[in-house]
């Protein structure tokens, strides 16, 4: 199947919300989603960008049943290594279910490779639900390393009223 | 802990904070694998698209300053990240204080500088990672407050290095 991988434009961000929310349903957290196609225009396409985004279009003959052509899309930024320097994070990739096995999945995160390789990024890093047995077999067989068996790492957070907590101790300016 | 003060990091404190990094690295027995220099952090803090921000906890007493020793003693890394359910987070990529200064309260008040610049710029939530064998780290931040979402929500990190990426970029177009 044809299909094309560019860069995001604005007037993507209501596709891109629409496939944020496919994602968050394949893995059981619909509920958790709490932006709008408002904020990603916000926070995407300022001066100041805080994430970059590609997405895949297929020709207007492999719509989909609800007349969409973006099938797919994969979010990142750059984050930075105290060791190495420059990486980039893959936050998000996506391929609507019926459009799976054609090639889009890799497509996407070739690109977003050669966009962190032509910024000097000496790796990528992404995340995989324990449970996601077709990622994790997606991303290992591209030579992917799970460095939370390999290494130990634990991801922690802070958010809500313990976030809120810890900033009201904060030392005045 | 009035003795010591917070501020954000300038390029004149580069030299420290690589030293800082190295000591931190150190601890966590992997020395030989920082290959960051002072010239690319640099570059890469304080140009016009940084990559990473810094804070610095400085002791400017006498007596140090005396002995010609390094006057910055912890630092603390971070920038911001996206969630596309929650927006803007700050993500905390290292956070080090100097072996003889510990027990003075100042990770605690790096930590809670960074949670409100957290909230100041509108993020939801602060993420870093720990290693599962680091039990002191761990505890101090789940005494804070901090959820483990590895062993919470299953999340495990995965990384692709540049012989991949290389690999991955060169295939052929779709």
């Amino acid at each position: 199947m044809n299909f094309k991988v560019r860069a995001a434009r604005k007037e993507d961000c209501k596709e891109i919300s629409r496939m944020i929310m496919e994602l968050a349903v394949y893995e059981k957290m619909a509920d958790q989603v709490k932006t709008s196609h408002e904020e990603l225009e916000r926070d995407g396409f300022s001066p100041n960008p805080f994430y970059e985004c590609l997405i895949a279009e297929v020709p207007d003959e492999h719509k989909t049943k609800d007349g969409y052509t973006v099938v797919g899309y994969a979010l990142y930024f750059y984050t930075y290594s105290t060791w190495k320097g420059r990486s980039v994070y893959m936050e998000d990739l996506y391929v609507m279910p019926d459009f799976r096995g054609k090639g889009i999945g890799k497509g996407l995160m070739a690109k977003v490779a050669q966009v962190g390789v032509e910024k000097q990024c000496v790796r990528l890093q992404l995340s995989v639900l324990e449970w996601n047995k077709p990622s994790l077999d997606f991303y290992i067989a591209k030579g992917a390393e799970d460095l939370t068996a390999k290494e130990g790492w634990h991801f922690l957070r802070f958010d809500g009223q313990t976030l809120d907590t810890l900033a009201k101790e904060a030392p005045k300016d | 802990m009035d003795r010591f003060k917070l501020r954000k990091a300038e390029p004149k404190d580069v030299p420290d904070i690589l030293r800082l990094i190295k000591e931190l690295a150190k601890y966590e027995d992997m020395e030989d694998q920082v290959i960051l220099t002072e010239k690319d952090l640099l570059e890469d803090g304080f140009g016009d698209h940084p990559f990473y921000h810094c804070l610095v906890a400085e002791d400017p007493s006498e007596e140090r300053n005396n002995n010609n020793g390094p006057v910055v003693i912890g630092f603390a890394m971070y920038y911001f990240t996206y969630d596309p359910w929650i927006g803007k987070l700050l993500y905390l990529e290292d956070f080090f204080v100097m072996k003889e200064y510990r027990g003075f309260g100042i990770g605690s008040e790096i930590l809670k500088l960074l949670s409100h610049t957290a909230v100041k710029s509108r993020c939801s939530s602060m993420h870093f990672i720990v290693a599962e064998g680091n039990q002191a780290s761990i505890e101090f931040y789940k005494r804070r407050g901090a959820a483990d979402l590895s062993l919470e929500e299953g999340w495990r990190l995965f990384k692709i290095d540049k012989s991949s990426l290389l690999k991955m970029s060169s295939g052929p177009e779709e």
